[in-house]
């Protein structure tokens, strides 16, 4: 018995017209784990996770889930895993006890089992009171719990949140937080989720790993992540006068014990540095006597969003996808806010 | 086989859900079959009078032909919710589940037969308050339910099969104006076929609506004529199965559309 519910190797997809959406991707997720799928639109966040729940065939590459083949036992995974999309998709024409009930029916769960299931992941939801409301008039957040309720609803080994909580505004976000959180608490189950907002991968994550243009960057516990950066971020705007010496600055800068890493972009330098209270006035003080004026400064503990410039040299709070994939999510928003 | 049966009835409990929720779409199948059968019987009531018209009111000719338009109607446009489904992202829910493929296809069609045989019932019903003639008793009242379910079966898999292939409501409804209304047309339900045009009544003979009218026509007006049951019956039979298992590939095959 091994420890791992998920395991992928060299798991690819190519769609036509040859893009690559998933390119050899190998990653275990451990039993019992918050495992955070993290990087921006069109990343291939969703594709791996529909190869994963046996919706979309791989091109080359294999996974198992729970031990069985993504491919060879397709009806063994479904039973093993829960999947709430990020198209919220839950009836609006039917009550929410009755998009559980189908969504029973559809596990073959008997009518009895059925019953018990539903009164136990409303109340987890805090949906009890409203069952018997057409799910039409339920909020954004209510839609977003039910759907979670109902993949629920077949006690699975593992979740998949996709997106979780795109659409819905900070305080729903931290509420659907608290429900995944206490999920992990109260039943033994995994929970693969997927973001494109570093908060929340951040908060929610036991480890995560970072996606762009379907390859995995890097992969770990958000805390190691950050600090294998090697320490705090020292932001410096040099004056343009000192620009065309650049190159001797930054070469006396990592000549410092406590420097480990810079990188310049026009007159702004980013330092990875050791105990930044500390060390940052030296720095200053060194620049000083080369005659080097700064214009302004920010010392920063590194957060996700420096992770991910780090592996994947842009921000991921500046990428918006291509075309196509922001009109998707325009879509998807739209229906989620109605 | 259990679990497919089971999974059918799924889907299907959930269409009749829909069905018996949404109140306006009950009125209005019930009020357009008395439009039809008061406006159109009014209209072309001197139609009767003519010379080698096959009934004695306008009316009663034209009653079995409003059953198997309102069935034309009603299956025609079956692939609406499939297309829907997909749209909201419910298919996709629907897949993840260790459900029948097969079964999303059977349940939605049985579910759009269902919907047929309760219009039918209320139209016949209606055009047994306005006296209109009926030479055969429960037992053609049965017959005719069934023919009018074959002849809603083929379209809804027709229909289906379209809602397989596409994403756009627009197409479905595109390929649906295509079709009704020439296959009314050239057809014997408006018109006897010996009225027509020898080109147009030659169309109305392969027409599948034809098939399905004759039989039905003839429990209204004179009894049963085994033989056109019979035929019919054999000719949507087919026709059904054919295009329920066309529906059922197209749908396993374009899943992840």
């Amino acid at each position: 018995m091994s420890n791992s519910i998920v395991e992928t190797k060299d798991l690819t997809k190519m769609y036509p017209g040859d893009i690559l959406a998933v390119d050899r991707v190998s990653f275990t997720v451990d039993k019992g784990e918050i495992f955070g799928f993290l990087g921006p639109n069109g990343a291939g966040k969703t594709t791996t996770i529909l190869m994963l729940i046996t919706l979309l065939p791989p091109t080359s590459g294999s996974a198992t889930l729970c031990d069985f083949d993504i491919v060879a036992n397709q009806h063994d995974v479904r039973c093993c895993i829960g999947y709430v999309s990020q198209d919220t998709a839950v009836d609006d024409d039917l009550t929410g006890w009755e998009n559980l009930a189908l969504q029973a029916g559809f596990y073959h769960l008997s009518s009895k089992t059925a019953n018990e299931r539903i009164k136990e992941v409303l109340e987890m939801v805090d949906l009890t009171d409203r069952a018997n409301e057409m799910v039409g008039h339920y909020s954004g957040g209510m839609r977003k719990r039910l759907d979670i309720a109902s993949g629920l609803i077949h006690r699975p080994e593992i979740l998949f949140l996709d997106e979780p909580t795109l659409g819905l505004d900070i305080q729903t976000r931290v509420k659907i937080w608290d429900y995944i959180e206490k999920l992990r608490r109260e039943k033994d189950i995994t929970i693969f989720v997927t973001t494109h907002y570093m908060d929340e991968a951040d908060f929610l994550c036991d480890r995560i790993a970072i996606i762009d243009q379907g390859t995995i960057k890097a992969i770990g516990q958000p805390a190691k992540l950050k600090n294998d950066l090697g320490g705090d971020i020292l932001q410096l705007e040099i004056g343009k006068s000192a620009q065309n010496q650049a190159k001797d600055i930054i070469q006396k800068l990592d000549d410092l014990p406590f420097v480990n890493n810079i990188t310049q972009t026009n007159n702004t330098l980013l330092l990875y540095i050791r105990d930044g209270e500390s060390s940052t006035p030296k720095i200053f003080s060194l620049l000083d006597k080369l005659g080097v004026p700064i214009e302004a400064m920010l010392l920063k503990k590194p957060s996700l969003d420096d992770v991910f410039l780090h592996f994947t040299g842009k921000d991921l709070r500046d990428e918006t996808g291509n075309r196509w994939d922001s009109m998707m999510t325009r879509m998807k928003m739209r229906r989620v806010r109605r | 086989m259990k679990k497919f049966f089971s999974d059918t009835y799924w889907v299907f409990w959930r269409e009749i859900k829909h069905l018996l929720r949404q109140r306006m779409r009950i009125f209005m199948t019930i009020f357009q079959p008395v439009i039809w059968l008061t406006l159109m019987g009014n209209v072309f009531s001197k139609v009767a009078s003519v010379p080698g018209f096959p009934a004695d009111s306008y009316l009663n000719y034209m009653a079995p032909g409003i059953v198997v338009m309102v069935t034309l109607f009603g299956g025609v446009f079956g692939g609406m919710t499939l297309i829907w489904d997909r749209r909201l992202g419910f298919l996709q829910k629907m897949v993840a589940a260790p459900i029948s493929r097969t079964s999303i296809i059977f349940g939605k069609m049985l579910s759009i037969a269902a919907q047929c045989i309760f219009q039918v019932t209320i139209i016949f019903i209606i055009a047994m308050f306005m006296d209109v003639n009926f030479a055969t008793g429960a037992g053609g009242f049965l017959i005719m339910i069934i023919l009018a379910s074959l002849l809603c079966l083929v379209f809804a898999g027709i229909s289906l099969s379209l809602g397989a292939v596409t994403t756009s409501h627009e197409t479905l409804i595109a390929a649906v104006n295509l079709l009704t209304l020439p296959l009314m047309f050239t057809s014997n339900a408006m018109m006897p076929t010996q009225m027509m045009p020898d080109w147009l009544s030659n169309i109305a003979k392969f027409n599948p609506v034809t098939y399905a009218v004759e039989p039905i026509r003839d429990l209204f007006l004179t009894g049963y004529d085994w033989s056109s049951i019979a035929n019919a019956g054999l000719m949507l039979g087919v026709l059904t199965l054919a295009l329920t298992s066309i529906a059922v590939y197209l749908f396993r095959k374009n899943l992840s559309l």
